[in-house]
């Protein structure tokens, strides 16, 4: 028995703050990349435009939801509440003007980007601050605990090396080293930080969307080691150039998602409601993508191809494994959301709705429909040169990030 | 009150209860088999121990507060004592046929 009153709830200002401001941060980088097509086709992915629309879509966006997200999520999986929601405003406050002002430094003027990062950092720093603070007071940690533990420190290490290049911009430190950086940076954002976040809340989420009970939790510590096992043999081959070990840790973390994708399998097997919602469906299809995105980034090393396709497979893995996972719980955490805030002490007295009433889903399926053929128009488009199949991708996943930005407001309306 | 008239209070709090709704599930918490026992402490006290279908149900503080409500509400009961347990664990078993039927089973 525990006690009666967890306090487990967040205030909601606090994660919608992050979900709003990430709604603009995604069309706004989208906008930006759909006006830099030529430069993109050419294959100049290193250019002030890019780095600026790339860190808007990755830190405006999807950091931002997955911080807002874990405000509300971390006290759910891990039973314990923000160690202290004060400095959860102050720090959505400094990391939003950090990004915003970090990503028109980039587009502007990369050498000046220092001071922003910085600000940008100290928001993040605070961050990491809050989920030590909050997930240290956790009764019993689990394996959940290390999934999202991990990830926070592979967000740490990310930003640590993102301002170590800046710095190497400006003044030539480490600069023999920048490939190293550079490499490190991309893999521990996103295959560290947000697929360890990913995998580790898709561990709570999984279960309780689909009211599944009785699985095993076995797998889980495979997952983990070969998905670690994989990142390090990654870094380690950017570290000494050894095409082995890259072949290696691309083989290590595609069997470390292979699992992760077989166990969310036979958890989902074991569940009670027969019908999934159908944002849910999309994150699990999300996990289908990684797979074969993980599976192509696997062939293309064993090929010596991997440098001609990292580059699309990186779109790919952000919009169709990271995106649609975020797209995929976000359809299910804004309506919980807003239903708690509005709905909650009116639960027994009067009809309440439920939370599918609260989010068109009808529009979920066009929805996604549409991300998914606009970013496989734009990868193709990259892969291939034709620069008519990009802009008319990139155009869908614009209008497309535009509804999605529309449909997550309309909650609020209900 | 006697034997008889308990019993019947009883029944009308569990009829009672079957409006607070679980908004994820769109089931009642009756039927969902999380109301694990209803007494009455004194002629004008209930008890209801009760779980959730999962530790750290993000759902937690509103459900327990609508089944709060819907009791302290009826003109026979003055208070009501609800424990949260998470032992027994909540299982499937324990939804109603209705609930089963409202979930797809």
């Amino acid at each position: 028995m525990i006690p009666q009153n967890m306090g487990s709830e967040t205030n909601i200002k606090l994660p919608f703050s992050f979900i709003l401001f990430s709604i603009i941060a995604i069309v706004g980088s989208q906008i930006i990349l759909l006006f830099q097509g030529e430069a993109l086709l050419n294959g100049s992915f290193r250019i002030p435009a890019i780095w600026s629309a790339a860190h808007l879509f990755i830190l405006g966006w999807a950091l931002m939801i997955a911080m807002g997200a874990m405000y509300q999520l971390v006290p759910v999986a891990f039973l314990t509440p923000i160690w202290n929601e004060k400095l959860g405003f102050i720090q959505f406050t400094v990391t939003a003007v950090g990004i915003v002002w970090f990503a028109i430094t980039l587009y502007a003027a990369p050498q000046s980007a220092l001071i922003p990062g910085i600000v940008m950092l100290l928001g993040i720093l605070m961050f990491l601050l809050q989920m030590w603070m909050t997930l240290r007071k956790q009764a019993k940690p689990n394996i959940l605990t290390l999934f999202v533990g991990t990830a926070l420190i592979c967000l740490f290490l990310t930003i640590l090396i993102g301002i170590t290049m800046v710095v190497s911009m400006r003044t030539g430190f480490a600069k023999d080293h920048y490939s190293f950086l550079f490499h490190s940076h991309l893999l521990l954002g996103t295959a560290g930080w947000f697929t360890l976040l990913i995998f580790g809340f898709s561990y709570k989420m999984a279960p309780m969307f689909s009211l599944a009970h009785g699985f095993a939790m076995k797998l889980a510590g495979y997952v983990y080691s070969f998905y670690m096992s994989g990142l390090v043999f990654m870094v380690g081959s950017f570290a000494l150039d050894q095409p082995l070990l890259l072949k290696g840790g691309l083989l290590f973390l595609l069997i470390g998602f292979s699992l992760f994708a077989y166990h969310v399998y036979t958890i989902i097997q074991k569940r009670i409601k027969k019908k999934l919602d159908r944002p849910f469906g999309f994150a699990l299809l999300a996990i289908i993508f990684g797979e074969v995105i993980h599976l192509l980034a696997f062939l293309a090393a064993l090929s010596n191809h991997f440098t001609s396709f990292i580059g699309p497979l990186m779109v790919a893995y952000l919009m169709l494994w990271i995106a649609f996972s975020i797209i995929g719980y976000l359809y299910k955490i804004v309506p919980f959301l807003w239903w708690t805030h509005k709905y909650s002490k009116v639960i027994g007295k009067k009809e309440v709705p439920s939370l599918k009433d609260m989010m068109n889903e009808k529009i979920a399926l066009p929805l996604f429909i549409a991300f998914t053929i606009g970013v496989l128009a734009v990868s193709i488009g990259l892969v291939l040169k034709i620069s008519i199949l990009f802009y008319i991708g990139q155009s869908i996943v614009t209008l497309a990030a535009v509804i999605f930005g529309a449909v997550i407001m309309s909650v609020m309306k209900k | 009150m006697n034997l008889q008239e308990q019993v019947a209070l009883i029944e009308k709090i569990r009829t009672n209860l079957k409006r607070v709704y679980d908004p994820e599930l769109n089931i009642n918490v009756v039927d969902l088999g999380l109301i694990y026992d209803i007494s009455l402490l004194e002629d004008r006290i209930a008890a209801i121990t009760m779980t959730l279908t999962t530790p750290g149900c993000p759902l937690h503080d509103s459900i327990v507060s609508g089944v709060r409500y819907c009791v302290e509400e009826m003109e026979e009961i003055d208070e009501v004592d609800v424990q949260l347990v998470w032992e027994p664990a909540w299982t499937p078993e324990r939804m109603t046929e209705d609930g089963l039927r409202a979930i797809g089973r």
